[in-house]
């Protein structure tokens, strides 16, 4: 049976080629001597690149790890930045990166027929390891988008806190839409629409470029809007920054609270200290968290539930779902020029049934993977308003870790880092206290 | 004793030091899993990195030209010498209902005068694509393949691709003639 | 000091920045907008170029204006791209500057007077969370209304608007879809159309609704689809049964005309012979006399300015012919009623077509071939290889040249169409094909090469159990060909030389003959030969066939009839003529013209008796074209009709 079916797709290989290649006029029998050129095709060392690109990500990472959990300094990571800017931004045109690799990963783990390159699963596993060892250092200079907008931050203007926490949440709905497209192989969203790219190639959409821009005069004054609000890959990172072994701290010294590291803080990852005194019962907020608990499986439902409505209108956005429906459209009302799609598919001898049957499978697959991420949306929107009504009492500043990006600004800001005591002084001084 | 561990436990610092390491666990195990998971789609073989045109299926749109997110696209004509007739009247050198066969610009057809042509002997001309002024529009190819041995055909240079992640040109092919190809394929050349 | 210098340059280059970035994105949207490249003028200037034949002007200005776009376009390009990397560099210099200059402050602001209470942010921020959710499932509902439900009324109401026309349809066509059938003996077939016809196109219109409607409804909610679905299914049931029926009942047409408008002529002659190229025409009220020196019976005569030997061809109103010699190749159209020149197509430029035409004889020339039509697109070629398509206005829809033929006489087989197929019968010495395209584009349907030599001989539709063959003569075999696949459908051997006339059929059997070789009688269902022949054969005439007499005129003057049944000869005419125009039956009578002009008129029964023979005037050697009351004939330099008064 095996053999009978290749025997029948070599056919088939044979009658396409076949059917292309005309040989309207016979090749040509010169008769002085006449030469056929030497056809040559550059292919460049991609391979070694790639080589290149997982070591410097490896080394930069490594690098800035070093930096700001053994040293406390911020200077490499301004090195960092301009390599990685100049190399994996500008020299390697953007392509491909960590925040992209989501959808491939997603992608390789639902679909067994799509082959991930190893490069591609390195660059989008290596900064989780890292995070998981060392916090967000792949964010802190690495990633070509960060170290960008980190490069341009002059000032560092607040926004408000209650805001941001809202804002905070897109970065994982964007995360989910990534995935539930990329799943369905419908898009690559995040690369579609990656507001710097354009910007690293010197040219693209003028849309995506623009919003490049604005997001860098942004970033000019409050600390990168776009790994804050945006980033996918930074929201996936945050999870494994919190439970991170070696921990990134404003200072080996006792804290002063004296505020600065505070106010130093590019995304607002350093939480002042905090006394619970508000006048708010605590058996009242009690109740609250007991009933978002209830009404997390609730949200989670409901969200679900209207994804999975939505899943016809979502799955448009699939190339032969919008075929089809041109299809159907055409077959309807039957126009004379009619779209080059259409055209490429009677030209290729397509046939609508087993298009429709194409487009049935895509839909079906819409509505489960809609159900899953309407599901997760849920969760995460439930989860974000179980976190807000949790109270944590502060002595100190402490470092939020989910949202540090290890830029090490702080680090010059806190005064003890500026004049260290050595350890012994300072117990004397305590012990002078007492 | 017990009931004093037990509260030991229940203390805040304590719940959460014990949430932390639950929460490492998880993560250092779901990066093992999941690198576990990869590790066996590495083993199949080599998987496909490099975007090309199949030329088979290509139907010379014209959208290479304008949606490669380069401002000059990736995209160029390749000319296969081996299977061109050297036709004196080229249907992708001329435009359609030539006059006179010369190199005047209202008879040609590349819009960049990409390519160019050396005669040969009588009556073969050869042709070669300047790879620097073509824009990738298919508009010899188009006519190359409707009246000629389909010699000239569009394909991605590897040396100006940046390999995007996904293929803008790929996105919007009518045919979907554009997939990822393994580097041992690189080019798919038609001689 | 430093500071200021650092503010200044910062200063300075943000200017700098500013303007370039404007510049750029100005020079980016008229790139983008203009697109010299595919700028329109310069290319309606070039089709003007194509239509008119030479003027220097307007070379002069495209090439100008050519010129023009190619320099902006990379002129353009240049300049974006340096553009592009100046402006990179100012802003490191911009960014370098302004971050020396912020070095000097460290940021330190007051110490906040109010303490944050962050559990009121955190309640605002739940709140914040509140709306977002609750505005993201609006927003999502409105998405699906959008979405999905629109869809669903207009879609039901579409297909309730198709069942109510079915139903009107279904009454009212059932009459006219048992004409429909006779006239086009093919089963219907989305694909495959005769010529204009109303109602089998509209009996077509109602099936492929239906089937459409099908598709659709199976797109909304189940609940509408079990409601429409059923009946609409009934109705095409009902439908199908009843086409079938009259398909059943329906004797083997002999008649393959075409119901028209009163005001349009009845009967068509799409191609060389008459309809499927058979030798018949249904024509009536046809003139027997006529004189072209008196002008008796003459309606009009217009000169041909380009020489061929192509037959006429009628379709509706209009007359088809072509003409070709070194300068040019010609499709002409005139008028039927008239016999004014409507229109003339100059076949040229196509790519492929021979700088210089190829050799070809006096009595052959460069078109011989006839014409074809399916009253939607008329098609022709000639000996270049140069194979074009129209519309019936003259407008050339595609052209392509089927390679230049090789052929010592000069390419002869003339074009039949049946639907939207054209069929080309490509024996020559260098290619042995038989093409089907599409008439519409030109897209191959079918390629098959042909194991036979060169010949000039002419395709032909046969009938065969209700089902069309493609039968061709070539040398050494008679072949038949399905019409949808190019599937051969049998082959029969037997002849030799160089075949120039064309086979025939009449119920079924297929009968071929050729000088020198022999005249056979083929069985149409299954290519058994079931009888031989060689008393006369003609040379370039075609038979034309009854159910009981089979009628050659051979190039040496004899005229014959023999029994179909056993090939037996049953009549001869010893004329003093040469026949290279082929006998066409219409009225019960056989009208034969010889090559000085002379017509000969018979009686297409087993007497076959001479009714009358008459000199037309002048040199004939295309077969005349009939259609109700009138004759068109070409002659060696003029088309002429003649209609009886």
């Amino acid at each position: 049976m095996k053999q009978l079916s290749t025997f029948l797709l070599s056919i088939l290989a044979f009658a396409n080629a076949g059917a292309q290649n005309l040989n309207r006029f016979p090749k040509p029998d010169f008769e002085s001597g006449y030469q056929y050129p030497d056809a040559h095709y550059a292919l460049p060392n991609e391979q070694l690149w790639l080589v290149i690109d997982i070591i410097l990500l490896v080394g930069l990472m490594s690098f800035v790890a070093w930096a700001v959990i053994k040293k406390q300094t911020r200077k490499p990571i301004i090195w960092v930045s301009i390599i990685s800017v100049a190399y994996f931004g500008f020299f390697r045109s953007g392509c491909v990166c960590s925040i992209g690799s989501i959808q491939n990963v997603a992608l390789a783990f639902v679909d067994s027929s799509y082959a991930i390159p190893l490069s591609v699963f390195l660059f989008f596993i290596l900064p989780i390891v890292f995070a998981f060892l060392f916090g967000r250092v792949f964010c802190a200079g690495v990633c070509p988008f960060g170290a960008l907008q980190e490069l341009v931050n002059i000032r560092n203007y607040r926004l408000s806190k209650s805001v941001t926490a809202v804002l905070e949440v897109i970065p994982w709905l964007y995360l989910i839409f990534a995935i539930l497209y990329a799943v369905t192989r419908t898009s690559f969203i995040i690369c579609l629409y990656d507001p710097f790219i354009g910007i690293f190639r010197l040219g693209g959409d003028f849309g995506l470029i623009l919003f490049g821009v604005v997001l860098l005069i942004a970033s000019v004054f409050t600390g990168r809007p776009f790994c804050r609000f945006i980033c996918p890959y930074g929201a996936l990172l945050s999870l494994f920054s919190k439970v991170s072994i070696w921990k990134i701290q404003i200072t080996k010294q006792a804290c002063i609270n004296c505020e600065l590291c505070h106010n130093a803080c590019p995304v607002d990852a350093i939480k002042p200290p905090y006394e619970n005194k508000t006048k708010e019962e605590r058996l009242q907020g009690v109740k609250r968290l007991i009933m978002y608990f209830i009404f997390l499986p609730l949200m989670i439902g409901a969200s679900g539930y209207v994804m999975h409505y939505a899943s016809p209108g979502l799955s448009k956005a699939h190339k032969d779902v919008k075929l089809y429906n041109m299809l159907v459209e055409q077959e309807a009302n039957p126009q004379v020029l009619i779209p080059i799609e259409l055209e490429a598919f009677y030209s290729l001898g397509g046939e609508i049934h087993q298009l429709k049957q194409e487009v049935d499978q895509v839909k079906a697959k819409f509505e489960f993977y809609s159900l899953i991420a309407g599901l997760f949306i849920g969760l995460v929107l439930g989860l974000a308003l179980i976190k807000l009504s949790v109270k944590r009492s502060r002595k100190e500043y402490e470092i939020e870790h989910d949202d540090c990006v290890a830029c090490g600004k702080c680090f010059s800001y806190c005064p003890k880092n500026t004049f260290i005591i050595p350890e012994n002084l300072l117990q004397a001084d305590e012990t002078n206290n007492i | 004793m017990a009931m004093k561990e037990d509260k030991k436990i229940k203390s805040p610092i304590e719940r959460r030091k014990f949430i932390k390491m639950l929460g490492t666990t998880v993560a250092g195990g779901s990066i093992l899993a999941t690198s576990g998971l990869m590790i066996n789609k590495f083993v199949d073989g080599e998987a496909d990195h490099y975007w090309q045109i199949d030329p088979q299926k290509c139907t010379h749109c014209g959208r290479c030209e304008t949606h490669c997110v380069l401002s000059m696209s990736a995209v160029k004509c390749i000319h296969a010498n081996k299977i061109c007739g050297y036709c004196d009247l080229c249907g992708g050198y001329y435009r359609s209902n030539v006059k006179d066969l010369n190199t005047a610009a209202e008879n040609l057809m590349c819009p960049t005068g990409a390519i160019q042509r050396k005669f040969v002997e009588d009556p073969y001309f050869e042709y070669t694509i300047d790879e620097d002024l073509c824009n990738g529009c298919a508009k010899c190819v188009k006519g190359c393949t409707a009246f000629g041995n389909g010699s000239l055909y569009l394909q991605i240079k590897r040396d100006l691709c940046t390999d995007c992640n996904e293929c803008e040109i790929a996105k919007v092919c009518p045919s979907d003639a554009i997939s990822r190809v393994p580097l041992a394929q690189a080019y798919k050349l038609k001689d | 000091m430093k500071q200021t210098i650092y503010r200044n340059i910062a200063a300075v280059s943000a200017i700098f920045i500013v303007t370039l970035s404007i510049m750029l994105i100005i020079n980016y949207f008229q790139v983008k907008e203009v697109s010299p490249l595919q700028s329109v003028v310069v290319e309606t200037l070039k089709q003007l170029n194509d239509q008119n034949a030479n003027n220097p002007e307007l070379q002069e200005q495209i090439r100008q204006l050519d010129l023009m776009a190619r320099k902006a376009y990379f002129l353009n390009m240049d300049h974006l791209k340096n553009g592009v990397y100046l402006l990179l560099g100012m802003l490191a210099v911009f960014l370098i500057c302004i971050r020396m200059y912020f070095t000097g402050f460290k940021d330190i602001p007051d110490k906040e007077i109010d303490p944050i209470d962050e559990w009121a942010i955190q309640s605002s921020a739940r709140k914040y969370i509140g709306f977002a959710g609750i505005s993201l499932v609006a927003l999502a509902a409105v998405f699906i209304v959008f979405s999905i439900p629109l869809m669903q009324p207009t879609n039901s109401s579409a297909s309730e608007d198709k069942q109510e026309l079915l139903a009107k349809a279904e009454i009212s066509e059932k009459e006219k879809i048992v004409e429909a059938q006779e006239s086009s003996p093919l089963p219907v077939n989305g694909e495959i159309k005769t010529t204009a016809n109303e109602t089998q196109t509209s009996a077509e219109e109602i099936e492929t609704k239906a089937v459409q409607s099908e598709v659709e409804t199976s797109n909304t909610e189940p609940v509408e689809k079990e409601e429409v679905e059923p009946v609409i299914k009934e109705q095409v049931v009902e439908n199908d049964t009843e086409v079938k029926e009259k398909v059943c009942s329906e004797e083997a047409p002999a008649a393959n005309e075409v119901k028209e408008e009163i005001a349009l002529p009845r009967v068509n002659s799409n191609a060389f012979r008459g309809h499927y190229s058979n030798g018949k025409s249904e024509a009536k009220n046809l003139p027997v006399k006529w004189d072209l020196a008196n002008g008796t019976n003459i309606a009009w005569q217009t000169k041909v300015t380009r020489k061929g030997q192509s037959s006429p061809v009628i379709n509706g109103h209009k007359v088809f012919i072509t003409g070709g010699d070194e300068e040019a190749r010609e499709l002409f159209c005139y008028d039927l009623n008239t016999g004014e020149n409507l229109w003339t197509l100059s076949v040229a430029n196509i790519p492929g077509s021979p700088a210089k035409v190829p050799d070809t004889t006096d009595d052959t020339g460069l078109a011989s071939a006839s014409v074809a039509t399916n009253g939607l697109q008329v098609c022709a070629i000639f000996g270049t290889g140069d194979l074009v398509c129209t519309d019936m206005d003259g407008k050339q829809l595609w052209a392509k040249n089927l390679g230049v033929p090789d052929n010592h006489y000069g390419y002869a087989s003339s074009l039949i169409i049946e639907g939207n197929s054209l069929f080309v019968q490509y024996d020559n010495n260098n290619t042995h094909k038989v093409y089907a395209l599409n008439t519409e584009n030109g897209n191959e349907l079918w390629v098959k090469e042909r194991k036979d030599k060169i010949s000039w001989s002419s395709p032909m539709i046969a009938q065969v159990n209700n089902k069309p063959q493609l039968v061709l003569m070539g040398n050494p075999g008679i072949t038949a060909y399905d019409l949808v696949s190019g599937d051969q459908l049998w082959r029969v051997e037997c002849l030799m030389g160089e075949v120039g006339a064309s086979a025939c059929s009449y119920n079924g059997i297929i009968y071929g003959a050729s000088e020198y070789a022999t005249m056979v009688a083929i069985d149409g269902t299954d290519g058994k030969v079931l009888w031989e022949s060689s008393d006369y054969l003609p040379e370039v005439a075609s038979p034309v066939a009854t159910e009981s007499n089979l009628y050659i005129a051979t190039s040496y003057g004899v005229v014959a009839s023999f029994n179909t049944e056993t090939g037996e000869l049953k009549k001869e005419h010893e004329t003093n003529a040469e026949f290279y125009s082929s006998p066409i039956m219409a009225e019960g009578r056989i009208y034969l013209i010889s090559n000085d002009g002379t017509m000969h008129i018979f009686k297409a029964n087993d007497e076959f008796a001479l009714l009358d023979s008459f000199e037309t005037g002048e040199m004939t050697y295309a077969t005349p074209a009939f259609t109700d009351g009138k004759i068109v004939v070409r002659t060696n330099n003029s088309i002429y009709c003649v209609e009886a008064n």
